[in-house]
């Protein structure tokens, strides 16, 4: 790879994020803790019954691991905004899409991945039985990128203001209505012993949409955002 | 038909707006209670009583003209709020900025209304069908891009932030309306909405066609208000300001 080059900068930027989050190895924690914590409160408020907890689990698990990526969407801009690496990365030759795609490519491998290793074991807390359990992870495996991409773009929106936290969360929540929606189909018709494919189909069907529109549209949000 | 851009052209600044606004407010405002009042009085007495539902039908009067409001609204939102991130008119972005409190305003009526007629005929106030969902979504919505614009510091920055969460709303409300409708039908396809607008008695009709018309006058009426005091406030440092509050001060 010649330096400079458009791979090399893509390479660059992944290796950047992902070493920085290694650096900061208790942040990737937190998620995943707040995620195990949240799952654990449930059986509480719904009484120890087993079949209760096994039929709810899937979307259970499914909004906390949302709630979860939410808390963590914060990371995503602010430390390079603060920094000034943000701005140098909107300077660069490369386009700024791809860069982006780079950084939350990144963000994703960095905290949703810890939340899909650890989902199905949240769901076996609540009993949810081993073959949904198959079909959760398949379905949070398409879901989260979505998610990670759906966030990205709200998150550069709000990348110039100060308190973003439950902004984010009443921008994010509505529009993240499908994917709950679809996630949670797909589990519950695997529950129940019916086709799944067909939901997680859709999934992959609006993630491949995503992939390609949602960098180009982080891009334009963070110029909208960050330039005054 | 040349002089149509132009007049648009000239609308687009804020000054000739201010007074267009100026002039309009009043006539939109005293129609619209015209209207109200006639269409109020169609529904609420001269209307027959409905075979099934009684009076409780005749919320129906406050409740479709505000939901398609609530629908009307962020499409002229989405409109303003595309030639605000397109061209960066200052006038676009006062008006989509100022249509959203009115479409949360129009949504929330239409929630409210909905769950009081639901109550009596449906034995619920709140049920999760696809239509009272994707309601209460947009009412999210709409709420979220007031808050995204009040979040930042330079109102036209926010304002050009918030236009493309709009648009980003156009794109993902169908995904959400129809997501939720399949999700419901998944479920339970029973609850049916009782009847349709085109199996409506004419004297039940003509009511609802004159409330729709005053929604829109009010709206128009509405709008109009607050841009005003917008772009007073955004271009107060601005001579044609200036000028106004010296002349109106006297």
């Amino acid at each position: 790879m010649r330096p400079g080059s458009l791979s090399a900068a893509c390479a660059a930027v992944l290796r950047r994020d992902l070493l920085l989050a290694w650096r900061r190895r208790g942040d990737i924690a937190l998620p995943v803790l707040y995620a195990l914590i949240v799952t654990t409160l449930f059986p509480f408020a719904l009484g120890p019954n087993d079949d209760l907890l096994a039929r709810v689990a899937g979307g259970v698990v499914l909004v906390t691991v949302l709630l979860a990526m939410l808390l963590a969407f914060d990371a995503l801009f602010r430390p390079d905004l603060e920094d000034g690496s943000l701005e140098q990365l909107m300077l660069a030759p490369q386009p700024l899409a791809l860069m982006l795609g780079m950084k939350i490519l990144a963000h994703w491998l960095s905290t949703a991945l810890p939340l899909i290793v650890i989902a199905p074991m949240l769901a076996s807390m609540l009993h949810l039985p081993a073959h949904a359990n198959a079909v959760l992870i398949l379905a949070l495996l398409v879901a989260t990128p979505l998610l990670s991409l759906l966030g990205a773009v709200l998150v550069a929106l709000t990348a110039g203001t100060r308190r973003s936290g439950m902004l984010l969360a009443l921008m994010l929540l509505p529009l993240c209505v499908p994917v709950v929606i679809f996630a949670a189909g797909a589990v519950s018709a695997a529950q129940q012993g019916l086709p799944w494919i067909a939901p997680i189909a859709w999934l992959g069907a609006a993630l491949a949409l995503l992939l390609i529109l949602a960098p180009l549209a982080c891009a334009a949000a963070l110029r909208i955002a960050v330039d005054a | 038909m040349k002089w149509i851009p132009l007049w648009m052209h000239r609308l687009s600044s804020p000054p000739t707006f201010y007074r267009f606004a100026t002039v309009m407010r009043p006539w939109f405002m005293a129609l619209a209670v015209i209207l109200t009042a006639v269409g109020l009085y169609g529904g609420l007495v001269t209307a027959p009583a409905d075979y099934q539902q009684g009076d409780a039908f005749r919320i129906i009067y406050i409740h479709v003209p505000s939901a398609e409001m609530s629908l009307f609204v962020y499409g002229v939102m989405a409109a303003a709020g595309f030639i605000a991130v397109v061209w960066r008119l200052k006038l676009a972005e006062s008006v989509a900025m100022q249509s959203a409190p009115i479409g949360a305003a129009f949504t929330f009526i239409t929630l409210v209304t909905g769950s009081l007629w639901g109550y009596p005929t449906w034995g619920t106030w709140w049920t999760w069908d696809a239509r009272l969902t994707s309601e209460l979504v947009l009412l999210f919505l709409y709420l979220g891009v007031i808050g995204l614009y009040h979040a930042f510091e330079d109102r036209r920055q926010g304002a050009r932030a918030a236009s493309f969460l709009v648009l980003v709303g156009v794109i993902n409300l169908p995904i959400v309306h129809y997501s939720v409708k399949w999700w419901n039908t998944l479920h339970q396809g029973t609850t049916v909405r009782l009847f349709g607008a085109s199996k409506i008695e004419g004297d039940m009709l003509w009511p609802l066609l004159v409330m729709m018309g005053a929604v829109h006058l009010y709206w128009a009426a509405s709008l109009c208000g607050r841009v005003r005091t917008d772009l007073l406030s955004l271009e107060s440092g601005k001579q044609w300001v200036r000028d106004l509050a010296q002349r109106e001060g006297r």
